[in-house]
C-alpha cells in the first residue's frame, strides 16, 4: 500500500509565475533596481520555493492541519506540559493593531497600553509566587531557567563567591534544568530521589558544600507529588551558601495554596504557555518570565516595566492615574536574553487568560489537582468486572495517597509479563482518539506514563480515558505492540530518519 | 471561570476520592508554607469584559499603521497575507504540542520540513532547523555551535570575532550565551567606509568563528565580505546574519562560503508584534548538523513503508542529553515559523523577489530624498543599502525624533541609544509599504526641524 501518492506536496504545484499572492509593483522599474545592486552582490537564481495560487496553498495547509492533533481535537494528557484549553478571544486580542503593529523601540507615550499590561503581569506573577520582582523578557521556560541561573551567577560573583561552580538537580528534574545550568558554565550534580520518589534530604546534605551555586527543583516534582520537605531543603542549600531555584513548570498545581516564596526559593520561572494558556503552537512560542527575591533583582535583564503617578504634564495615558515607562535595570543587569522585551504576544494572551480567573486562580489549581486525583483513582480502581479482564495493572509511580496536578504510572508488570511496553500503550491510546501521555519521563519511573489532565477536562472525558486505558490493558498484546492502527501513518521509523537524514525537499524545479 | 467543566461537580468527584473538601486535596502541603489568605487579585471577568479592557488598553497605543513610520532596526512593518493567521491558528496547529507522537502530528511535521526546505533554499545552505527564539539567540547559538565544532583544531582556542556593527542588544545576548562556554568575544573591526577591515580579518585567523551581518545593522551591504571565507579558511566558521527579505535579490551567504546563516524571520509571517513572538532563522552546512541547536524534522517511513515525518537527531537535545545537550532550547517558535512558511509559500520565488524589490525601491527613494536635505549627510555614502540607512544630522537625533513625533511621523531610531558616539545619527528604515507621501512627510519634517534649529 502506498499512501504517499495521496500526499499533498507543496513543491509540486505548478501555479503561474508569481501569481500566488499578488503584490503592488515596486515604485521603480525592476531593471533599474537590479542595476543599482553591485554586480557581485546580486542573487543568481531564485530559491526553489513553491509556485502555487492562494486556493492551492489554503487547501494544502488545511490538509496538513487535518493531519495534526491538538487539544481542540481531544484529550491531551501530556504530563508536565499542562495542555489546557486555549480561550479564543486571546487570539483575537493579539491581532489588534495596538499589539501586532507595535515596534518595541517606540517611545513610551506610544505604548502606554502595552506597558500597563506588562506592569500588571509582572505584579500578578510576583503576587502568585511570593517573589519581589518579575521580568517578562525570557521567551521560553528554558530561557527563564538560563536567565535566573545567570542572575544567580552574577550575584555570587558580586559576593566574592565566584568559585561556586556546581548546580544541584534531582534525578527527576526536567532536562532543561541541567542543560540551562550547564550553558551558564556550571557543573551538574544529580542527586538520587528517595524510595518514595521525593527529594532525599540526606543525599542533598552530602551534595551541598562551599562549591554549591544553586539547587534547581520543581515542586510538585515531576512525579506529581508535593515535596513536603522543601523548606528543609531550602534551609540546607542556603546554609551552604547556595541559592534556590524553582522550576515553575508545575505551577498550575499550587496557585493560591502555597508559593515558591513561602517554600524558601530565591528565583522562579513561570511557563506562560503552561499555566497561563499561551497556546503551545506545535512547539512554541512560549514565554518564560522569571521572578526573584529582592537581592537578585539588580541582575535581571533590562528593561522592566515601571510606573509612577501621572502628573499634569504627562501626555494622555490609559486613564488609570499612572504613567508607565521602561525602567533600566542598571549596571549590574545581565543585559539581554532576548533582543527586545520578550514575547509580548504571549504576555498579552496570558494577561487575558488570568483576567478570566482573577482572584479565583486558586480554583483553577484546585480543579487541576481534583481532575488529576480523580483520573488516577479511576485508573487504579477499575470496576471488578473490568478488572477481571485486565492482564495486569500498572503501578503507581509514587506511593502517595494524593497527587498534585499530574501523576505517573509504571507499566513494568505489563512489559515483563506480556512484552507490552509503555510506548506500545501510548501508541495504542492514539487509536482511541486521545494524545499519548508523556512517555519514559521522569526516568526514575521505569516504563513511565506521565499523565496531566488539567482543569479544563470534564469528568466524562476522564472516565472515558480510564476506561480506554483499561480496555487497552485487556487487549491482545499483539494488537497493542503493533499500534497505532487508525492514525494517518502507522508507527514511524525514527531510527531510519536519523540514519538517512533527509532534512529537506528537493524543492520546486519549475521555472529554474 | 467558564473554562472548567467540573465546576459545580466537585462534591461528586471528591466523594469518589473519599475526600470532603477541595482543600483536602492539598493535605501534603505543610501548614507552615500554606497560603491562608485569598490572592489579592481582581474579580474574575467575562470574555466580554476582557475584550473591552484589551481593546481600550491596546487601543491607547499608537501603532506603526497610524503614522508614516521609519522605525525598523531589524523588525519589519509588513503586510501579512490574510490566509496566514487564519490557517496557522486552526486549532489542530495552534493547540498542539511539540510533535513527540509523529503518528498524530504529521501535519505540523511536514509543514516544518517544508519550512526547513524554504529557509535552506533562501540562504543557500543544506540544513535549517525549526526556529530559534529570535535573530539574536540564533546568532548566539550559532557561535556556541561553531566553537564546539572548531575548537579542537583552532589555534585561537575559544575565540570568536564579532563584527563591531553588531547592535548592542544582540551583542548582550551573545555575551550571555557564550560566557558559560568560556568563549572570548573579540571585535572584528570595520573601516571608516563601513567595509570590513582586512587586517582585522587577518587577526581572526585560526579562531573558531567570525560573525558578520549582511546588510549590517545600518542597512549597508559590503561586497568585500564575499571574499572573507577564503581568507579565514575551512577551520574557522563564517557566520552571517541576514535580512531575510533581502535574499530575494541579494546573493545568499551560502553561495559565498558562509557556514552558518542566521537572521530574523519576522518579515515572513507576523507583524512586529511589540518584539515577540518572532522567530530566528538558523541554517548550516552538513558538518554542523550534530552540534546544531533546536528541533529538526526528517523524512522517514512508517511500518507500511509509507512516507512519514518525525523529529530527528533528538540525541542532541536537552530532554535526552540533559547537561550535555547542544542547547537548552525546548519550546521554540514553531507556530510563528508555520506562519512564516505559509507566507513564503504564498509569495513563491517571484513574489519573494518582488517583495525585495519593493523594499529596495523604497530604500532608494527615501535615501535620495533625505540625503538631499541640506545639513543631512549619509553615514555610508556611495554604498548600497537595503531597508535601512543612517544619516548624520546637524543636532541630536533624539531631538529630531521628538520634533517629528509631534508632527505625527515616526522618523526612525536614534543611534545614540546604541552607540553614544552616534547620537547625531538617525537610522531610517523603510519597508515594502512605504509610500511616496510617507517619504514626503519625513522629508518635510526633517527639513522643517533643520530650518527651525538654524
Amino acid at each position: 500500500m502506498d499512501r504517499g501518492e495521496q500526499m499533498s506536496d507543496l513543491f509540486a504545484f505548478n501555479g503561474a509565475k508569481g501569481a500566488g499572492w499578488a503584490q503592488p509593483k515596486p515604485s521603480i522599474e525592476r531593471e533599474i533596481l537590479i542595476s543599482l545592486i553591485p554586480k557581485k552582490l546580486r542573487r543568481k537564481s531564485l530559491p526553489k520555493w513553491p509556485r502555487a495560487s492562494e486556493p492551492e496553498i489554503v487547501r494544502h495547509y488545511t490538509w496538513l492541519s487535518n493531519r495534526n492533533f491538538g487539544i481542540d481535537n481531544g484529550f491531551y494528557p501530556l504530563g508536565s506540559c499542562t495542555m489546557k484549553h486555549n480561550p479564543r478571544v486571546n487570539e483575537k486580542i493579539v491581532q489588534l493593531p495596538g499589539m501586532d503593529k507595535i515596534h518595541p523601540l517606540q517611545p513610551e507615550h506610544h505604548v502606554q497600553g502595552l506597558l500597563a499590561i506588562y506592569f500588571e503581569m509582572q505584579e500578578m506573577l510576583a503576587t502568585c509566587s511570593g517573589m519581589d520582582q518579575v521580568t517578562l523578557q525570557p521567551v521560553a521556560g528554558a530561557q527563564g531557567e538560563f536567565t535566573a541561573i545567570r542572575c544567580i551567577q552574577e550575584y555570587h560573583r558580586q559576593q566574592g563567591q565566584g568559585h561556586r561552580s556546581k548546580v544541584i538537580v534531582p534525578d527527576s528534574a526536567h532536562g532543561t534544568n541541567p542543560a540551562s545550568a550547564s550553558m551558564c558554565g556550571y557543573d551538574i550534580i544529580e542527586i538520587p530521589s528517595g524510595d518514595d520518589g521525593r527529594l532525599d534530604l540526606e543525599a542533598l546534605k552530602s551534595a551541598v558544600g562551599d562549591d554549591t551555586a544553586a539547587m534547581m527543583i520543581t515542586n510538585p516534582s515531576t512525579l506529581g507529588v508535593f515535596e513536603h520537605q522543601i523548606a528543609e531543603a531550602a534551609e540546607i542549600v542556603h546554609s551552604a551558601g547556595g541559592q534556590m531555584y524553582y522550576d515553575g513548570a508545575n505551577f498550575n498545581a499550587i496557585i493560591g495554596k502555597t508559593d515558591p516564596g513561602r517554600m524558601g526559593f530565591d528565583a522562579v520561572h513561570y511557563n506562560l504557555h503552561k499555566t497561563f494558556s499561551q497556546p503551545h503552537g506545535g512547539g512554541g512560542p512560549g514565554s518564560g518570565p522569571i521572578g526573584v527575591k529582592s537581592h537578585l533583582s539588580q541582575f535581571l535583564p533590562t528593561p522592566l516595566a515601571g510606573r509612577r503617578n501621572q502628573v499634569e504634564a504627562d501626555p494622555k495615558g490609559v486613564d488609570d492615574g499612572y504613567w508607565y515607562f521602561w525602567q533600566d535595570v542598571g549596571e549590574n543587569s545581565i543585559g539581554k536574553v532576548q533582543q527586545w522585551n520578550g514575547n509580548a504576544g504571549a504576555v498579552v494572551r496570558s494577561w487575558a487568560f488570568y483576567r478570566r480567573y482573577g482572584k479565583e486562580l486558586e480554583k483553577m489549581s484546585e480543579h487541576a489537582v481534583l481532575n488529576s486525583n480523580y483520573l488516577r483513582h479511576r485508573i487504579m480502581n477499575p470496576d471488578p468486572e473490568i478488572a477481571k479482564k485486565i492482564h495486569v495493572m500498572p503501578l503507581n509511580g509514587a506511593p502517595a495517597d494524593l497527587v498534585m496536578h499530574e501523576f505517573t504510572l509504571s507499566l513494568t508488570p505489563l512489559k515483563e509479563l506480556h512484552g507490552v511496553t509503555g510506548k506500545d500503550v501510548a501508541k495504542r491510546l492514539l487509536d482511541y482518539g486521545v494524545m499519548a501521555p508523556t512517555l519514559y519521563f521522569p526516568t526514575i519511573v521505569p516504563e513511565c506514563l506521565m499523565i496531566e489532565p488539567t482543569e479544563t477536562e470534564s469528568k466524562e472525558v476522564l472516565d472515558k480515558f480510564a476506561s480506554d486505558l483499561h480496555k487497552i490493558l485487556s487487549e491482545d498484546p499483539d494488537l497493542v505492540t503493533s499500534a497505532p492502527h487508525t492514525t494517518d501513518v502507522k508507527r514511524v521509523d525514527e531510527v531510519w530518519a536519523a540514519r538517512n537524514l533527509i532534512l529537506k525537499h528537493p524543492g520546486n524545479e519549475s521555472g529554474q | 471561570m467558564d473554562q472548567m467543566p467540573n465546576l459545580g461537580r466537585e462534591k461528586e468527584m471528591l466523594d469518589v476520592l473519599g475526600l470532603n473538601t477541595m482543600d483536602d486535596l492539598f493535605a501534603n502541603i505543610p501548614l507552615e508554607i500554606r497560603r491562608n489568605t485569598p490572592l489579592p487579585l481582581p474579580e474574575p471577568q467575562s470574555e466580554e469584559e476582557i475584550w473591552a479592557d484589551a481593546s481600550r488598553l491596546l487601543g491607547a497605543n499608537i501603532t506603526l499603521e497610524d503614522r508614516p513610520s521609519f522605525l525598523s532596526a531589524g523588525l519589519v512593518r509588513n503586510f501579512v497575507p490574510t490566509a496566514v493567521a487564519m490557517l496557522a491558528t486552526r486549532g489542530e496547529f495552534l493547540t498542539s504540542y511539540t510533535p513527540y507522537q509523529p503518528e498524530v502530528s504529521q501535519g505540523m511535521l511536514q509543514a516544518m520540513w517544508e519550512f526547513q526546505t524554504m529557509v535552506s533554499e533562501l540562504v543557500g545552505l543544506p540544513v535549517a532547523n525549526v526556529s530559534m527564539y529570535d535573530a539574536s539567540t540564533a546568532a548566539a547559538e550559532a557561535i556556541t555551535c561553531a566553537v564546539r565544532v572548531h575548537n579542537r583544531k583552532a589555534i585561537q582556542k575559544g575565540v570568536v570575532f564579532v563584527s563591531e556593527y553588531t547592535p548592542p542588544h544582540r551583542l548582550a545576548v551573545i555575551k550571555n550565551y557564550t560566557q558559560g562556554a568560556e568563549i572570548e568575544i573579540k571585535t572584528l573591526k570595520h573601516l571608516e567606509n563601513g567595509e570590513v577591515d582586512m587586517t582585522s580579518i587577518k587577526d581572526a585567523e585560526g579562531c573558531c568563528a567570525v560573525y558578520v551581518e549582511q546588510p549590517n545593522c545600518l542597512g549597508m551591504l559590503d561586497d568585500t565580505l564575499l571574499d572573507i571565507k577564503e581568507l579565514i579558511g575551512e577551520e574557522t566558521a563564517l557566520i552571517v546574519g541576514v535580512d531575510a527579505v533581502s535574499l530575494g535579490i541579494i546573493d545568499p551567504p551560502g553561495s559565498w562560503g558562509a557556514d552558518i546563516v542566521v537572521g530574523e524571520g519576522q518579515a515572513f509571517g507576523i507583524g512586529p508584534t511589540a518584539g515577540g513572538p518572532i522567530y530566528g532563522l538558523f541554517a548550516c552546512g552538513d558538518k554542523y548538523i550534530r552540534q546544531m541547536p533546536g528541533r529538526i524534522v526528517g523524512l522517514t517511513k512508517d511500518t507500511d513503508e509509507n512516507k512519514a515525518f518525525t523529529l530527528t537527531l533528538s540525541t542532541r537535545e536537552q530532554h535526552i542529553r540533559r547537561h550535555r545537550a547542544t542547547s537548552n532550547i525546548c519550546s521554540n517558535e514553531t507556530l510563528i515559523a508555520l506562519m512564516g512558511a505559509i507566507h513564503m509559500s504564498l509569495l513563491g520565488p517571484e513574489g519573494l523577489e518582488r517583495l525585495a524589490l519593493r523594499v529596495a525601491a523604497n530604500t532608494e527613494l527615501t535615501k535620495k530624498a533625505i540625503s538631499s536635505i541640506k545639513g543631512i549627510e549619509l553615514v555610508d555614502p556611495g554604498k548600497y543599502n537595503f531597508r535601512e540607512f543612517a544619516v548624520k544630522l546637524p543636532h541630536l537625533a533624539s531631538e529630531a525624533l521628538t520634533y517629528l513625533d509631534k508632527l505625527g511621523v515616526i522618523a526612525g531610531l536614534d543611534l545614540g541609544i546604541w552607540w553614544k558616539s552616534m547620537d547625531h545619527c538617525l537610522l531610517i528604515g523603510v519597508d515594502d509599504r512605504t509610500s511616496e507621501s510617507d517619504i514626503e512627510s519625513l522629508y518635510l519634517g526633517l527639513s522643517e526641524w533643520i530650518e527651525v534649529n538654524k
